[in-house]
């Protein structure tokens, strides 16, 4: 455990607050076998979303249901402990949450109401803050006023609350670890001013419908919509179908580059090419351009989190930027 | 319409009219007594379900109650940092089946909440301003929630920890799912109008299926409980759709209004149970008033019967029968209408023997007198001439031959007119009985009044003929018809002596023909009138009163009728009517 750490901490040179070991480590040694069992929210169209890349080969590929990846015998690093992985997607949290308490797998995705749950023998392997949560405008926000009003209108910290705490209050796209200037953009409400802009505008314009790209993030919905009344804005929480005003997205950070992390995050929210930008304050210039217009309102980053079964040993098997490492991991039907 | 008919026709009408009346009398009254079972039966579902409501809220306040005394209420009371909690509420919602649920620290702040756990941290005053919530129990109340605004039944708990203070807010939204647990006796209903809008909002009346047909219908119902604030019923609608509604107002923990509660009871089956009714009471006045129809004939049959058979008696007597006599066969005041027919009948029958003779008598005494009257007028000059015939031979002797010759003639005048008066007397006495045939009355008309036109010139009497020419023949005797004509005629122009204009008119009747013959003279008095067809009665000096008499007897003869309408001084109108 303590050289795998080291070792990540080395490849990508920063400060993370990737492992929480709920439990002390197995006093047991590696072997080869077994199968870890993993389920996943996401229904992955091409094996290469999956995630599992080191060390594995895909053998049974079923799109947006299963998938089953086998240890490479010929991997560059040597074969994986591990003889298979099965990954069963399109799991719901809540479900994935039980099934990883009653055994069935051994790695689940944990959203903020299933990590609030304290589970018996569980692990929790957290990535650093790489998932940023914004809101989107549409194109038929023109007004400025508009999305500024609703700008200041957010209490990121209530946000955070529903989040458990979890993520990191922003108003950049980047975040703090790994730009080091985030904290530069505000982040604070200011509900009077924010009053006053809607107070310029026409009645029509003060209505705007809201959608969250993910089921989960309804609760985040809603209290943006809370938070919007405030300032005299209706904020309509709508189905994610159709199009909608404004979107409850999600942008992750790939890379553990500055310039390419944002170049990405821009990319994912349409908020075009992000300028090409070596140093720090020609990347502070950019992001600050992206934001310019409040086309995009950066709310919290949020870490990736997976509970893990008592049957895993090894790890952890998820880096600073919430990528798979399996290579390392063996499973013990015994813990 | 005959009696019978319309003695037939009141008793069915009395009878109709009974059988409605009764019909009409004991369905108001059925009806009347069904509406009080319904209306008790109504009365006592909405005491139970106002227990009902009642006991909810109790529930309510207990789990509320007990969810404030939980463990989970004082971890969050106590903690120092209450952020962990923000989702409590739903969890502690779902296990305690309550719809709303909020944790709220002492100073307002909304700890968690189940319905809408965005709100966490916003304040909810209203809590803080209570301090004995145990007591007041559960209460209605608007709650926002995420989606809108609801109403709820909910009661408030407060969990204190030394200096810690945790509001325990809780219930169960009045919403469809709430009335669909309510338990309602077969057929009603029970909807819930929730006075969330300024105005009247039908998709705010709702039912346990979702909202509530015809919502537009029950506004003014709602509107009036609104606005009276006190139980109001009333039924809705009409016919089999009809349904009466209790509708209670609901009131808040600071008394507004904030729905009426419905309680409908469907009229379909009372509406029926009038119909069927109704339906037996048409098919019982239908047979009621067809045997009071039979039964009335029956009787109307027994009671004219021995009407009719008087009837068809008073007939048989009119028509000349005068012994016609009914038979009696009651008592009662029909049996003794009979008796006095038959007394009335035998009584006339005396009486007409009895007048019969008395004018034999009379008719012989009247010939009697009229002979001896008009033998008398020449046998007074005989004997005087007879006399003076004796008289001359013996004084006169010279002269005795020109006495002679003048007494035979004069004997021989006298006994002419004797011979003229007998033979007069033997006409009326020998009148032939006509000899029928066609006779077209307007030209026998024109023929006689051609035969006297000198007459009446010398008369001075203007003849005037309004003769139908389009008369149709009738059957008559020719020869007694001019005759008839003639003696009218005469007696016209006797009537006239200062001259004046005579009418001869003949016109159709239906069926027959009319002859009238008018003068322009004294015209008679109702009592000549009379007597005028009265064998040997005259109005002239030198008349033997058998002219009309003759008339009457042909014109009777002829089956016809004979009439006079006279005014004095101003003419008289002889008219005839004769059948075809």
């Amino acid at each position: 455990m303590g050289l795998m750490w080291s070792r990540w901490c080395a490849a990508t040179e920063v400060i993370v607050s990737c492992l929480v070991v709920a439990a002390a480590p197995a006093a047991t040694r590696p072997h080869y076998g077994g199968t870890l069992r993993i389920e996943i929210l996401p229904a992955a169209q091409a094996p290469a979303a999956v995630g599992v890349t080191e060390g594995f080969i895909i053998t049974n590929w079923d799109p947006g249901l299963r998938a089953v990846f086998s240890a490479d015998d010929n991997a560059p690093g040597g074969r994986p402990f591990l003889d298979t992985i099965d990954i069963e997607m399109a799991r719901p949290l809540r479900d994935q949450s039980v099934d990883l308490e009653l055994g069935r797998t051994d790695l689940v995705e944990l959203g903020p109401n299933e990590l609030r749950r304290q589970t018996a023998g569980r692990r929790v392997w957290s990535s650093s803050p790489v998932r940023l949560m914004a809101l989107v405008f549409g194109p038929r926000i023109d007004d400025a006023r508009v999305r500024q009003a609703l700008a200041l209108t957010l209490d990121r910290a209530a946000l955070n609350v529903l989040l458990q705490r979890q993520g990191e209050i922003s108003g950049a796209l980047l975040p703090q670890w790994l730009s080091g200037y985030a904290f530069l953009f505000g982040a604070t409400a200011d509900i009077a001013k924010a009053r006053s802009l809607a107070g310029e505008l026409p009645a029509a314009a003060r209505t705007l419908s809201l959608s969250a790209d993910d089921p989960a993030m309804r609760s985040l919905a809603d209290r943006i919509a809370l938070n919007a009344r405030d300032a005299g804005l209706t904020v309509n929480v709508v189905a994610p179908s159709g199009n909608p005003d404004v979107r409850l997205s999600e942008a992750r950070i790939t890379s553990s580059d500055p310039a390419h992390a944002l170049a990405g995050v821009a990319a994912t929210l349409g908020l075009g090419e992000s300028p090409k930008a070596d140093a720090p304050e020609a990347l502070y210039a950019a992001e600050r351009a992206l934001l310019e217009g409040f086309r995009v309102i950066p709310l919290v980053h949020l870490p990736v989190v997976y509970g893990v079964g008592p049957r895993v040993k090894g790890g952890p098997g998820v880096t600073p930027l919430g990528e798979w490492r399996f290579g390392n991991l063996w499973v013990e039907d015994r813990p | 319409m005959t009696f019978r008919t319309r003695l037939l026709l009141i008793f069915a009408v009395a009878v109709a009219a009974a059988v409605g009346l009764v019909e009409l009398v004991d369905s108001a009254r059925t009806r009347e007594a069904f509406e009080g079972v319904e209306a008790r039966r109504v009365d006592a579902i909405v005491v139970q379900f106002d227990r009902e409501f009642k006991r909810r809220g109790a529930e309510i306040a207990r789990v509320v109650e007990s969810i404030a005394a939980s463990a989970a209420a004082r971890d969050i009371a106590i903690a120092p940092d209450p952020s962990p909690y923000v989702d409590q509420a739903a969890v502690i919602a779902g296990t305690h089946a309550l719809d709303l649920l909020e944790l709220v620290a002492g100073d307002g702040a909304i700890v968690s909440s189940a319905e809408w756990p965005a709100r966490f941290g916003y304040k909810e005053d209203w809590l803080t301003a209570e301090q004995d919530w145990k007591s007041r129990g559960a209460f209605l109340k608007r709650e926002e929630v995420p989606d809108g605004v609801t109403l709820a039944l909910v009661a408030v708990g407060a969990a204190v920890y030394s200096d810690r203070r945790l509001y325990v807010a809780g219930g169960q939204k009045l919403d469809r799912e709430f009335l669909a647990s309510l338990v309602l006796p077969q057929g009603m209903r029970v909807l819930l109008y929730r006075n969330l809008n300024p105005q009247f909002a039908p998709s705010e009346l709702i039912d346990a299926a979702g909202p509530a047909a015809r919502a537009a219908e029950l506004r003014p119902l709602v509107e009036q409980v609104e606005s009276a604030r006190r139980q109001v019923i009333q039924t809705v609608g009409s016919g089999a759709t009809a349904e009466t509604f209790h509708a209670v107002p609901l009131t808040g923990y600071e008394n507004n209004m904030l729905g009426v509660l419905l309680i409908g009871s469907p009229r379909r089956d009372l509406v029926e149970l009038e119909a069927a009714m109704l339906k037996t009471a048409i098919f019982v006045a239908a047979a009621g008033i067809l045997m009071g129809i039979v039964l009335s004939w029956w009787a109307t049959a027994r009671i004219t019967r021995p009407v009719q058979r008087l009837a068809e008696s008073a007939g048989s007597v009119a028509a000349g029968n005068w012994g016609t006599t009914v038979e009696v066969a009651s008592t009662d005041e029909i049996g003794r209408l009979a008796r006095a027919f038959n007394r009335m009948t035998h009584e006339l029958v005396d009486q007409r023997e009895r007048l019969v003779q008395a004018e034999r008598v009379a008719a012989w005494r009247e010939l009697a007198r009229r002979l001896a009257h008009e033998l008398k007028n020449p046998l007074f000059p005989l004997q005087i001439t007879v006399e003076n015939m004796q008289r001359a031979r013996e004084n006169y002797p010279d002269q005795f031959d020109e006495v002679f010759r003048e007494g035979t003639a004069t004997l021989l005048a006298e006994l002419a007119n004797l011979k003229q008066i007998i033979a007069r007397f033997s006409d009326f006495a020998k009148m032939p009985a006509p000899e029928m045939q066609p006779v077209n009355l307007t030209e026998l008309a024109a023929e006689t009044l051609k035969l006297f036109e000198a007459q009446l010139a010398q008369a001075r009497v203007r003849a005037v003929a309004q003769l139908d020419s389009q008369l149709r023949p009738i059957s008559a005797d020719p020869e007694q018809m001019t005759r008839v004509l003639r003696n009218l005629i005469l007696n016209a122009i006797d009537a006239m002596p200062q001259g004046g204009t005579l009418t001869v008119r003949t016109l159709a009747l239906s069926p027959g023909a009319r002859l009238e013959v008018s003068d322009t003279g004294q015209g008679l008095t109702p009592e000549e009138c009379e007597r005028l067809f009265t064998p040997y009665y005259t109005t002239k000096t030198h008349g033997t009163g058998l002219g009309l008499a003759i008339v009457q007897s042909v014109v009777s003869d002829h089956k016809g009728r004979i009439s006079v309408d006279s005014e004095k001084g101003k003419g008289t109108t002889f008219r005839i009517d004769l059948a075809t």
